[in-house]
């Protein structure tokens, strides 16, 4: 199989590179970074939905949809990106997903062990450290006759900026999905001190993909997949592409952080007022709960109580703590035990 | 037509991608068998077709999303989009939950409903085959 080690290239050929591969039905294994900062939003993503398209712009950020699935994440120098375009008649791009993420991904865990970070592949599509922080984001995709698998070794990570582009609905729904970003994902740098060069970083991604793949044969990307690259390229700057209908949060919005780890915030209308909660559900647990709104309470410091005896409980059991607090003789006038089911995503599931 | 735990309703085709399809005089509603939707996993988006749009047999025209994963869903007839799921984009996991029903995928207005007599019939010997060859493929 073709290998591809090219470094730092201009940003629109770090994702243009393997869609034309794909579409030309060419195996290969890309190894490369972006020279520019970018954005980039998954496939079926709605793009206002999720990116502050204007800060972006105003900054000069690119913004491109790649065809892989996911959500929005900031591209940058510092993440080397794996870029696997296999056909789909080969039998190791067979058999259920789990088992072709876990037989693709295993490589990326021992390259992580092999830079000093102890780490291991958990289903379905997650590469994590030993205290089980995400340090690779992955993506796969049908592309023609191939299937293509994306993802990145994470020497550093601008969190800022990566909560910065995103489109929010308040500032404090932001620095919690800050937060939980800093709290669930992690980067060579924060693991081990240090900073890598290209080659340490390459090298052990290519030798633990040979082990899997086979032999590897270093080349340069061929003129047919450049050609193919080029004339992709208008379609995928497109307006028309990047502004295609996607998934929609009717409810309010929802960033996933890691697999398991979500930021959300709903709002719900209820006939007391209206009732917002952003909350950081992780493994089905309210890890963190904020709740506004223009309803009426008594007492006044209710919400809070609310909100301390909700933190830590898991969604199926909101029902009880809710009952259970109003037990205590709070009155909150027009909103009931179902509006907050509502608004905490929770109805039917408590 | 059981295979266990699979169930194939014998009045629909079906293609080799687990698509199945049930015709209506030139009305061809399909969807994923229940087989093909437990390799696909949760579904997690159904980007639906508009109608209107044309299709042809064996070519994608719909994508759906699971685990960061992007499926395509090939067209088991030619034809244009008559009607799509508009539902699934809501409530994706109808396709899941509910594969000949609720889950249905799509309605297309066949150009050649003779390209039906190309899928497959659940009680045919060639099924059976498929499906015992894809069950060992995907260890189900």
């Amino acid at each position: 199989m073709l290998l591809h080690d090219l470094g730092h290239v201009p940003w629109l050929d770090s994702q243009l590179i393997y869609h034309a591969q794909a579409r030309i039905g060419l195996e290969a294994l890309n190894i490369l970074a972006p020279r520019e900062p970018y954005v980039c939003i998954g496939f079926h993503q709605q793009l206002e939905e999720e990116v502050d398209l204007a800060y972006c712009r105003e900054r000069g950020i690119p913004v491109f949809r790649r065809e892989v699935g996911g959500g929005a994440v900031y591209l940058d120098g510092r993440q080397v990106f794996f870029q696997l375009v296999l056909s789909k008649e080969n039998p190791l791009a067979q058999g259920e997903k789990a088992a072709l993420y876990q037989r693709l991904l295993e490589p990326v865990a021992r390259a992580y062990a092999d830079l000093g970070v102890p780490a291991r592949y958990r289903p379905v599509n997650d590469v994590i450290t030993a205290a089980g922080r995400k340090i690779s984001g992955t993506g796969a995709a049908e592309i023609g006759a191939c299937l293509v698998l994306v993802g990145n070794l994470i020497a550093d990570f601008d969190y800022d900026t990566m909560a910065r582009v995103l489109r929010v609905p308040d500032e404090k729904y932001r620095d919690k999905v800050f937060q939980s970003m800093r709290e669930n994902l992690s980067t060579l740098r924060r693991e081990t001190g240090r900073e890598y060069s290209w080659a340490e970083l390459a090298a052990p991604l290519v030798r633990r993909f040979a082990e899997v793949l086979g032999p590897l044969e270093p080349a340069p990307v061929p003129e047919a997949v450049r050609a193919e690259a080029r004339a992709l390229a208008p379609r995928f700057l497109a307006e028309e592409w990047l502004l295609k209908k996607g998934r929609r949060f009717p409810h309010g919005r929802e960033v996933r952080i890691a697999s398991g780890v979500n930021v959300l915030q709903h709002v719900h209308k209820s006939p007391g007022g209206l009732l917002r909660a952003t909350l950081v559900l992780k493994e089905g647990r309210l890890e963190q709960v904020a709740l506004s709104g223009d309803f009426f309470c008594y007492p006044q410091n209710s919400v809070e109580e609310l909100e301390r005896r909700l933190t830590g409980a898991p969604l199926e059991r909101t029902g009880e703590v809710l009952e259970a607090f109003y037990a205590t003789r709070v009155e909150t006038p027009g909103v009931t035990v179902a509006d907050w089911l509502e608004v905490l995503g929770a109805k039917g599931r408590s | 037509m059981k295979i266990e735990p699979y169930e194939f309703p014998d009045d629909l085709y079906y293609t080799l991608e687990h698509v199945w399809a049930r015709a209506e005089g030139d009305l061809v509603t399909i969807g994923l068998s229940q087989f093909g939707q437990d390799l696909a996993g949760r579904i997690a988006y159904v980007e639906v077709p508009r109608a209107g749009r044309a299709v042809a047999k064996g070519e994608p025209f719909m994508s759906m999303e699971s685990g960061k994963w992007v499926g395509r869903v090939k067209a088991p007839v030619s034809g244009t989009i008559a009607e799509a799921n508009e539902e699934l984009e809501w409530e994706s996991d109808a396709v899941n939950k509910d594969p000949y029903g609720k889950g249905w995928l799509a309605r297309i207005k066949a150009s050649n409903l003779a390209e039906l007599n190309e899928l497959m019939k659940p009680n045919s010997p060639e099924f059976a085959a498929h499906i015992a060859a894809e069950r060992a493929k995907y260890k189900k």
